[in-house]
């Protein structure tokens, strides 16, 4: 009976106690094999579809560039608001004048962090010159492109001085309030106002721009490779090869991206020092294909062969990964816009070289104003047009450029007012032709097919061919 | 607090339901009354529904057979967005990316479909009585819970071939092809993108495969093994048809899911669906229409037709629920 008991009772005892294995083994030994499965299948998968390497000598062989398909047969055979790029979340900032007179009147523009430190001065000596406080808020042009069309068809505005692309001003005169009489071309820089015309009417204002001059360099690194800035094509090539073959470097060329728009202001910049400013102000205006053999050719005898070659890195983040990248030395050349010169520690390193013009061809460099314009709902037009007469002025535009990083449009901000920087890249506009950035100016969805297609060709040169058909696709008819 | 608040809330209800009866309970017959006060009930909602969900679903129908300038065009917009490249592009097939964004809907549906639902399956099954396992389960829920278009920005990264974990995973063991970025590549940017999004979305099969078990009961397991049937077998004959309800449910949600994509793509890609339109949804080329084009009517035509496709997977599973 003791013996029954006693049993009962570790039986009982032994039910009370019992949990269920605990299966830790398992566990563990299931989620290794989660994690080699589903990463061999998706190498598997990815392995048969990815394309074969290059099967040409890379030109910069030193580098680890793109090099993903070989290039095509050459032609011996047959901005912009988009520079804005990533910003920080929509933030505003309210200038309180000392007095209130009237109402406040809301600029909305995609400029945030450093951009918009150089934009406050503009601002703030608005208020204090005229008294009227202005909100400020940051959306940028994607968010806007969103936000405009449903705010205007129901009568309403997120501002009364909105920055935005010029394609969109110039889509939507019907929603804009008129400035024919308020502006003229007599005050800007040749061309400014063109892009935001329609037939002889303006509806939008410019303020400074950005230029995209061509490429940067550091010229602690220039010097202490005894590099030179190139003078011919062969020199730049030659200064390619020589950089690839520098101990650390990458590739000689970093190239940004975030939604395609940098590798577009590379593309421009070939076709207005190759083709010339003629063949860029056609390729805008419709009037040549992008297929035509002569386009075909900047692509085919200089772009391409640099690409396949490895002189360019695949596109990397233009504000984070390209830019400190280039910076610290893994690549020696960065092609960007003006306002990079707010985005580096020392700008007295900073050094820029357009690409060698071919002797006789009438070149252009990319100008990409900031254009503007009141919409039909303010319900604050006299301050608004206030503000808007100030940021077209010499005046408002000279304090902008004093903070760097822009080139003023209206006449008459003097050279000494601009940074030491910003003074050498206003003169390489000396002599070329000023154009306006080719993609926002027909801006739709020619503009991010552009992109997403230059994306592609920066990794497959090989399909050039395809990529110049499905961006003369996209061309809007004319 | 918060009790007697609700408290007050239901006590102002009930008094509005009894005014009503009595409303109703002066005037017609007992039929008419309750049928008065079931179009009492129900007008509120209907009405919402009416206004929020009738009419735009009507609305959006009407635009689509408008171009953009307002002129009248019939079934124009549906032609020229099924007859689009943008849509179907399989011209030279087999050929590199783009395949168009309906064939790009397809593909995700292929891949990522049973990928995520039999993962799910397959841990909920693993983790089954396991402890620690709520652990296990809140950390794979967790992809769940993430808004998308930060887990399109945390793709970017993954992916990336200079910092990405993936690139650096297959170029350190000798496969230098797949050691670069995968989303700057159109033959791996849609790969890489429904591989990550198999990991966002796993969380969901998982967690309702973990509820759908716990219904089933124990006795039925140890009848089985009582019967001598293998674990595969007990899993084929007793558990997947019993888990069945739950299948059909993933299934059509994920299938609605990814038809609708739009938001993971947007993050990790561009307006476009990234490097040649590679990764290009039916979603984002109605946003492309609406917001860059502005042609309303070609948008309109493939939120309808978007919704159509919508529909042919919901109509699955109302049957079934309707059949039950």
């Amino acid at each position: 009976m003791a013996d029954t008991g006693s049993s009962e009772g570790a039986s009982g005892r032994s039910t009370e106690e019992y949990r269920p294995p605990s299966g830790r083994w398992k566990l563990l030994i299931a989620i290794v094999a989660v994690l080699v499965v589903t990463n061999f299948v998706t190498g598997l998968t990815a392995y048969y579809l990815a394309q074969s390497p290059a099967a040409t000598v890379p030109l910069c062989a030193g580098g680890g560039g793109v090099r993903s398909s070989a290039a095509p047969s050459t032609s011996n055979g047959p901005s912009s608001v988009a520079a804005a790029g990533a910003s920080p979340p929509v933030f505003t900032f309210h200038f309180e004048p000392p007095y209130h007179t009237t109402q406040a009147t809301i600029t909305v523009s995609p400029w945030a962090g450093a951009e918009f430190e150089g934009f406050r001065p503009v601002l703030e000596n608005f208020t204090a010159k005229t008294g009227i406080p202005v909100t400020y808020e940051n959306l940028r042009q994607e968010q806007l492109t969103q936000i405009l069309p449903a705010q205007f068809a129901s009568g309403q505005t997120p501002g009364d001085v909105i920055f935005m692309v010029s394609s969109f001003i110039k889509a939507n005169p019907q929603h804009i309030i008129k400035e024919t009489s308020n502006i003229s071309d007599s005050a800007f820089i040749p061309g400014s106002l063109d892009p935001v015309k329609v037939g002889s009417d303006v509806y939008g204002g410019v303020y400074t721009g950005k230029v995209k001059p061509g490429f940067w360099y550091r010229k602690s690194f220039f010097n202490a490779h005894n590099l030179t800035v190139p003078t011919t094509y062969a020199d730049f090539k030659a200064l390619l090869v020589t950089i690839s073959k520098i101990k650390g470097i990458r590739t000689p060329i970093v190239s940004g991206d975030s939604v395609g728009w940098p590798l577009s202001d590379i593309v421009e910049h070939f076709i207005a020092t190759y083709g010339g400013a003629s063949m860029h102000r056609a390729l805008t205006n419709g009037t040549k294909h992008w297929t035509d053999p002569d386009v075909r050719a900047i692509f085919t005898d200089r772009l391409v062969p640099l690409l396949a070659g490895g002189c360019f890195s695949e596109p990397l983040e233009w504000n984070t990964v390209a830019l400190t990248n280039w910076w610290h030395g893994l690549h020696a050349l960065y092609f960007m816009g003006s306002w990079i010169t707010g985005l580096v520690d020392n700008t007295t390193d900073l050094g820029v070289f357009s690409l060698p013009p071919p002797t006789g061809t009438s070149t252009g460099i990319v100008f990409a104003g900031d254009y503007f314009f009141i919409p039909k709902y303010t319900t604050h037009l006299t301050e608004a047009q206030q503000l808007f007469g100030y940021l077209a002025s010499k005046d408002g535009q000279t304090i902008q450029v004093e903070q760097g990083g822009h080139i003023a449009t209206a006449l008459g901000v003097p050279l000494s007012d601009y940074p030491a920087v910003d003074r050498g890249v206003a003169q390489l506009m000396n002599g070329v032709q000023i154009l306006s950035d080719l993609d926002d100016t027909i801006g739709g969805q020619f503009q991010t097919n552009f992109w997403s297609q230059l994306q592609l060709l920066w990794v497959s040169p090989g399909q050039l061919d395809a990529v110049l058909a499905s961006i003369q696709s996209k061309m809007p008819a004319s | 607090m918060i009790r007697l608040r609700i408290e007050g809330v239901t006590r102002v209800l009930r008094r509005l339901r009894d005014r009503a009866r009595r409303f109703f309970e002066r005037r017609g017959s007992l039929r008419a009354r309750k049928a008065g006060l079931r179009v009492a009930f129900f007008a509120p909602a209907l009405l919402l529904l009416v206004l929020f969900v009738g009419y735009p679903v009507l609305a959006t129908i009407g635009v689509s057979f408008f171009d953009a300038n307002g002129h009248f065009v019939g079934f124009a917009n549906y032609g020229n967005v099924l007859g689009s490249p943008d849509t179907i592009n399989l011209n030279g097939f087999p050929k590199p990316p783009p395949y168009g964004t309906l064939i790009n809907n397809a593909i995700w549906i292929a891949i990522h479909l049973p990928l995520s639902v039999f993962l799910g399956m397959w841990l909920a099954l693993v983790l089954q009585e396991v402890r620690g396992a709520v652990w296990v389960k809140t950390a794979i829920f967790i992809g769940m819970v993430t808004p998308l278009v930060i887990g399109g920005i945390m793709m970017l990264y993954v992916f990336d071939g200079a910092v990405g974990i993936v690139p650096r995973f297959f170029d350190s063991i000798g496969i230098h092809a797949l050691g670069n970025g995968w989303l700057q590549r159109p033959t791996t940017l849609l790969f890489g993108l429904i591989f990550g999004s198999v990991w966002l979305w796993t969380g969901f099969s998982l967690i309702v495969y973990s509820a759908g078990l716990t219904t089933i009961p124990k006795e039925y397991w140890e009848a089985a093994k009582i019967d001598g049937a293998s674990t595969l077998r007990t899993f084929t004959h007793v558990t997947f048809p019993l888990l069945k309800p739950m299948t059909i449910v993933v299934v059509t949600m994920s299938i609605l899911w990814e038809l609708k994509i739009f938001d993971l793509v947007f993050g990790a890609t561009s307006p476009n669906g990234g490097v040649g339109g590679a990764a290009d949804v039916l979603a984002m080329q109605m946003y492309r229409e609406a917001f860059v084009q502005f042609d309303s009517g070609a948008a309109a035509a493939i939120a309808t037709f978007l919704s159509l496709l919508t529909l042919v997977a919901t109509l699955f599973t109302i049957r079934y629920m309707v059949k039950r």
